[in-house]
């Protein structure tokens, strides 16, 4: 039987391949998919080395900041010699790290209505890891018109909300919940 | 979590959080699941959508409160952390306020502060003394600003706040202050 997976990722993904739900068919269903992270941050950190580390096949990061020492306490990607250092390539060379298996494309860049449409029709699905309204809007909208999925998650001090908006699978999109951002001055630095 | 909806997405497995809204509370450790539903007057992906193409979402993010002041007319009321420095050499009787919350206030503090939290100000208001020079900070400015014109209205005229607050002050003036 020719499989999608060599020995050493069916050794490296058994633990997924002996869940039933996920078996060989779901993991090489990872391996295909081209899943995009707008943030290296905070939520961007853990989700791009869970997601390495299952074996999702291609991620592509974008993040234009570089590392600060303030990011260090939460952003788990980020180590302290890279302090300085762009956010995206810190991410890459960690999730190299823990699975060289994965296919890291970076974007250094902001995430803009110029970029986004051929950025976006390179993925699957796309991950809203991002900490400002002007980038969530964009990234719904994007989204929608590339007709992918958006995982969105976002973070105020001790509470967070998660979502899936899939206006293509009759679900509702960013704007269906927020039609409007908040006012600027009520927006927290 | 997101990372189990990406991967449950992938493989096509369990029910995804399309069409609910999952709202995490770490401090009392509690979950919300809320019903979403697709709006059909979305501008976007409603039944006779207005948007059809990427917009301009800085113009469209940065709609003010009505209420709001220019910048540009506090700029009368600034001073900069050079010159609140000088003012403070002198060692003439100054009123300085340090407008933050205390949790603030226990990472660092200019000397001869006092603790006057925004949060609790007009409580303070009654004791402090009109005739005096009274020089206002925050971490960044704003919330000094906020609490300079409460004391404007209270009749108060010899006010200046530090532009880029406490942070701008361990910056240019006091390197050795910790920064959060």
């Amino acid at each position: 039987m020719e499989s999608k997976l060599s020995s050493d990722e069916i050794q490296r993904y058994s633990r997924h391949l002996v869940l039933p739900e996920v078996g060989m068919a779901g993991q090489e269903k990872l391996k295909a998919a081209k899943v995009l992270l707008i943030g290296a941050g905070g939520l961007g950190s853990p989700l791009g080395l869970y997601l390495g580390a299952a074996g999702v096949g291609t991620l592509g990061i974008m993040d234009d900041d570089v590392v600060d020492v303030t990011n260090l306490q939460r952003q788990v990607a980020h180590s302290t010699p890279n302090v300085g250092r762009p956010k995206v390539d810190s991410m890459r060379e960690r999730i190299e790290e823990i699975n060289p298996e994965v296919k890291v494309e970076t974007y250094d860049v902001r995430l803009s209505r110029d970029n986004a449409p051929e950025i976006f029709a390179k993925y699957d699905i796309v991950v809203d890891g991002s900490d400002n309204f002007e980038t969530r809007y964009l990234v719904n909208d994007a989204a929608f018109f590339a007709g992918i999925p958006l995982v969105y998650g976002s973070i105020f001090r001790f509470e967070g909300q998660i979502s899936v908006f899939d206006p293509k699978r009759g679900g509702p999109c960013y704007r269906c919940l927020y039609s409007n951002p908040p006012p600027a001055a009520l927006v927290p630095n | 979590m997101m990372g189990t909806e990406v991967i449950k997405l992938i493989i096509g497995i369990g029910d995804t959080l399309v069409g609910r809204l999952l709202l995490y509370d770490s401090l009392r450790m509690s979950f919300k699941d809320v019903k979403v539903r697709r709006n059909p007057g979305c501008e976007l992906c409603g039944d006779s959508p207005t948007l059809t193409e990427l917009v301009d979402y800085e113009a469209f993010c940065s709609v003010d409160l009505p209420s709001a002041e220019p910048e540009q007319d506090n700029v009368a009321f600034e001073i900069s952390g050079p010159e609140l420095k000088k003012v403070l050499d002198t060692g003439r009787p100054v009123t300085l306020l340090d407008v933050r919350e205390p949790h603030e206030w226990e990472i660092n503090r200019i000397d001869r502060a006092q603790l006057t939290p925004l949060s609790q100000f007009e409580s303070f208001i009654p004791k402090l003394n009109p005739e005096d020079e009274i020089y206002l900070y925050c971490y960044k400015g704003k919330r000094s600003m906020t609490a300079l014109k409460k004391l404007q209205d209270h009749g108060f005229q010899q006010l200046k706040s530090l532009s880029g607050g406490i942070d701008g002050w361990a910056e240019q003036v006091e390197p050795s202050m910790p920064r959060y």
